[in-house]
């Protein structure tokens, strides 16, 4: 080439493009060389090529809007709970509060009523009948109704139409209406007569149970694990570097949670651990207090050894002294004295509800929802389902990106020799290769960029996009050689806007056909679909264009030389 | 040599009449559909569902133990199959549970060198499955679109996307003939099949109908330069299933790249069928289609 015409193609504004766009790739990759670490780049790598295991989890649970009659739910749970046949006397509904009278032969204490959680309640006894005034709304009796048969914890949400509970475990709309049907409910159906009713979770159970892990992460101190949500039912965590045994047991394995109480001084006495604690709710805020707190509840044993330990320790006659601390895995989370009317009360009974308050302002709204992450020990709010899972050595990947590149380099090697067994001019093979490696080049740059992370499926991906692109080289070639020779300006012009009309439609089809990949975006197709019709646009709209000026004016070059 | 591949398809094509032509792919494409119907009589699925479509566990690692002892060794677990591949074994399980599970991974991981373990639930992998299922069908009639948009004149529209789907058929026949499984992988590659082998089929459409000069001359002329792009297309696949496969054979610190493999190997299948129904199928309905209006066009 001579030096005139080099001035005159950079001139050109696709030129100057193209030129642009290498050197911006060449800036993102950074490809450099160090002694210790050899060749490096900024490219990113998926885990298959750079070693680690990865987890997909399902959210199990349900949302669905309930209804049901209030005796037949406070008959039923008082059964599951104390193993006592009540009979209904009367029910009282208002607006904001429901009034179930219930009578049975059996006594029934404060302390049991108490402990079901589900409010207010007056009890007398007279001839041999224990008679109940049980003050309650219909979204806690639903709640705890399906809470206590399923063993899991339901949340009631007030939304425009009604009220929405969250099923925290899986069940299926049979189930469900089955499980309502024994208290004269059913699930409640729209407009159009459908049920209302979803599988899953709702989208902030999704991000409490994606803050859990990631706070679970951050504190094993492995700060750089991506925890993504993917759709409102699915979690995928990528662990680099971390094996998949390891990675199962950090996700699955809640943490150590202890309750101490102090002694005097530094020194406390052991209460419970995490295992007694038997439901933590959502954060509420007291508004006669003014304190945000997070509500918990005891089992059993945990109750009494509360109970006994404040008692031992002195704290229910001196709460300010003697702190009730809270630990996870060994590190302070919160430590407060316990209320004087809790101290006043647990002197006599065991308390199984309780509320951890943090105070009044913002922060200790954060403080609230840090705690309630905590007091559930890491365990996750929802059961989770193992949807998927997988594992590469570093070794492994390490070879096979050695082998990937080796691949990508052969095919392109075989590539060239179709190319010039068939023109027979390293006129043509050099800008045709030449263009094809600056695609290459401008993926990666992209890829870089975006901080996209190349795996095995983006590595196809990108040797599918070569493939696709050396083809349209050899359409324009044709196009503009048809007959052999270099035509006239004004017939070359014509003959490259029908070349990139067919290589235009040829991309259409391309981008149509992957694009299924990009917007379901499952697994690893996800990648290899966006690293094709990346490659696609950039050949597209960048290369082959330069492409086409670059060999007209070599092939007139050439024949001004002859 | 594939001037010499050109010149014989040219030959053949300009001997033969557009009956004849279109036999060979069309008896072709139909034994596929009756492979592909026998399969999903037997199975339920046109093709054979690989693990990442039925839920399992795929295993790989490099050892030197036989098949049997690994055979032997992993009795507890509900073993499907166990094959060798130069210097790695690679064992796929059935759906177990989750403790099943954790045994299993922390065994292998223990045990082995250069381990890759790949696991699917049941549940999740019906669900990639209708995904699969959805994308390719969306895939192709977006593909049946375009061309359309086009062309805008229905019968050569029609026979682009008659070839698209005989290629695609034809690669699935395929693949139950040689036992590759549906993977991610192979539909990523059916789908690829999809958006590579209209390329042949515009390039030829657009050639015939847009310029002067007549529809034999046209196919020749298409013929050289859609077989050049097929063949260099064809030949970086080639490479890539030798790499991806055989690799492992020259040295023993190179493993098999199963992703690579199974999309490089259908693609090979995929874009040999499309060369058959580009330059026989789609050439022959094109070659009538024009022949039959081109009076009237000879007028205007």
């Amino acid at each position: 080439m001579r030096d005139d015409e080099k001035q005159s193609i950079f001139k050109d504004i696709r030129v100057i493009v193209f030129i642009l766009a290498i050197l911006g790739s060449i800036i993102f990759i950074h490809p450099g060389y160090s002694s210790e670490e050899g060749f490096t780049t900024n490219l990113n790598y998926g885990l298959d090529l750079e070693g680690g295991s990865w987890l997909q989890l399902k959210l199990q649970g349900a949302v669905a809007q309930l209804d049901a009659e209030s005796g037949l739910l406070v008959k039923e749970i008082v059964n599951i709970n104390l193993a006592q046949d009540v009979e209904i006397a009367s029910v009282d509904e208002t607006d904001d509060d429901i009034a179930v009278t219930f009578t049975s032969e059996q006594i029934l204490t404060n302390n049991q009523m108490d402990q079901l959680g589900l409010g207010q309640t007056t009890i007398s006894r007279s001839n041999n009948v224990t008679t109940v005034i049980l003050h309650s709304s219909k979204e806690t009796l639903i709640s705890t109704y399906i809470g206590d048969s399923l063993k899991a914890e339901v949340l009631p949400t007030l939304i425009s139409d009604g009220v929405e509970y969250e099923i925290r475990t899986a069940i299926t709309e049979e189930e469900l209406e089955e499980l309502m049907a024994k208290v004269g409910g059913s699930i409640v159906t729209d407009l159009n007569g459908n049920a209302i009713y979803k599988e899953g979770v709702t989208t902030e159970t999704r991000d409490m149970t994606k803050d859990i892990l990631s706070d679970k992460l951050n504190s094993l101190g492995l700060k750089d694990i991506p925890v993504k949500t993917v759709g409102d039912d699915y979690i995928l965590i990528d662990f680099a570097g971390i094996d998949l045994a390891t990675a199962k047991n950090i996700a699955e394995k809640p943490g150590k949670f202890e309750i101490r109480i102090i002694t005097q001084g530094n020194e406390s006495e052991h209460v419970l651990y995490g295992d007694e604690i038997e439901s933590v709710s959502i954060v509420g805020y007291q508004e006669d207090g003014g304190q945000w707190y997070v509500p918990f509840t005891l089992t059993d044993e945990g109750a009494l050894a509360l109970q006994r330990v404040a008692i031992e320790t002195g704290a229910t006659q001196d709460p300010m002294s003697h702190n009730l601390v809270m630990y996870l895995d060994e590190n302070e989370v919160y430590s407060a004295p316990l209320s004087y009317s809790a101290a006043e009360r647990l002197a006599t009974t065991p308390i199984y509800s309780w509320q951890a308050s943090t105070g009044p302002d913002d922060d200790s709204k954060a403080q609230a929802e840090e705690l309630q992450i905590h007091l559930r020990a890491g365990a996750l709010p929802v059961n989770v389902e193992l949807m998927g899972s997988g594992h590469v050595d570093a070794t492994l990947g390490q070879q096979f990106k050695t082998q990937a590149v080796i691949a990508g380099l052969l095919a392109l090697l075989a590539v060239a020799f179709v190319i010039f067994s068939k023109y027979h001019k390293p006129a043509i093979l050099i800008p045709m290769v030449g263009t094809s490696i600056s695609e290459v080049i401008m993926i990666l740059g992209f890829a870089a960029a975006i901080g996209w992370q190349l795996d095995l499926a983006s590595i196809a991906g990108i040797i599918a996009a070569i493939g696709t692109g050396i083809d349209h080289l050899v359409i324009i070639t044709d196009e503009v050689l048809y007959e052999g020779k270099l035509p006239p300006r004004k017939v070359y012009l014509s003959r490259i806007t029908k070349a990139f009309g067919i290589i235009f439609a040829a991309s259409a089809t391309t981008i149509i056909a992957m694009s299924p990949l990009v917007v379901m975006g499952f697994g690893a197709l996800k990648g290899f679909a966006i690293t094709t019709i990346v490659g696609v646009l950039i050949g597209i709209l960048i290369a082959r264009p330069v492409y086409g000026k670059v060999i007209h004016e070599v092939l007139a070059a050439e024949a001004a030389e002859e | 040599m594939e001037v010499g591949l050109t010149e014989r398809l040219d030959s053949f094509v300009r001997k033969h009449n557009d009956r004849q032509l279109a036999a060979v792919p069309i008896a072709i494409f139909v034994i596929s559909l009756l492979i592909l119907a026998f399969v999903f009589a037997t199975s339920g699925a046109p093709v054979k569902l690989g693990m990442e479509f039925k839920g399992g566990t795929m295993v790989s690692v490099a050892t030197e133990e036989s098949v049997s002892f690994i055979e032997q060794k992993y009795t507890d677990y509900p073993i499907t199959d166990v094959r060798q591949a130069g210097s790695r074994v690679i064992i796929q399980f059935g759906p177990m549970n989750d403790e099943l599970q954790q045994e299993l991974v922390t065994d292998v991981i223990d045990s082995y060198e250069s381990v890759e373990i790949s696991q699917i639930g049941p549940v999740y992998g019906e669900s990639l499955q209708k995904q699969a299922v959805k994308a390719v069908i969306i895939s192709f009639i977006g593909m049946a679109i375009v061309v359309f948009l086009i062309f805008k004149t229905f019968v050569p529209s029609l026979a682009v996307v008659v070839s698209a789907l005989s290629d695609i058929v034809i690669a699935a026949a395929f693949m139950n003939i040689v036992g590759i499984e549906l993977s991610l992988g192979t539909v990523a590659a059916l789908l690829m099949l999809i958006g590579y082998s209209v390329d042949s089929d515009i390039l030829l459409t657009t050639r015939v109908l847009k310029r002067r000069g007549s529809p034999q001359e046209n196919i020749t002329n298409a013929m050289h330069t859609g077989v050049t792009m097929t063949t260099t297309t064809l030949a970086a696949l080639v490479v890539m299933y030798l790499v991806s496969t055989y690799a492992y054979l020259l040295s023993s610190s190179l493993s098999q790249i199963t992703l690579l493999s199974n999309i490089s190997i259908v693609l090979i299948f995929g874009l040999v069928a499309d060369m058959m129904n580009t330059w026989m199928l789609n050439t022959s309905i094109l070659r009538w289609h024009v022949t039959s209006v081109g009076t009237r066009r000879r007028k205007a």
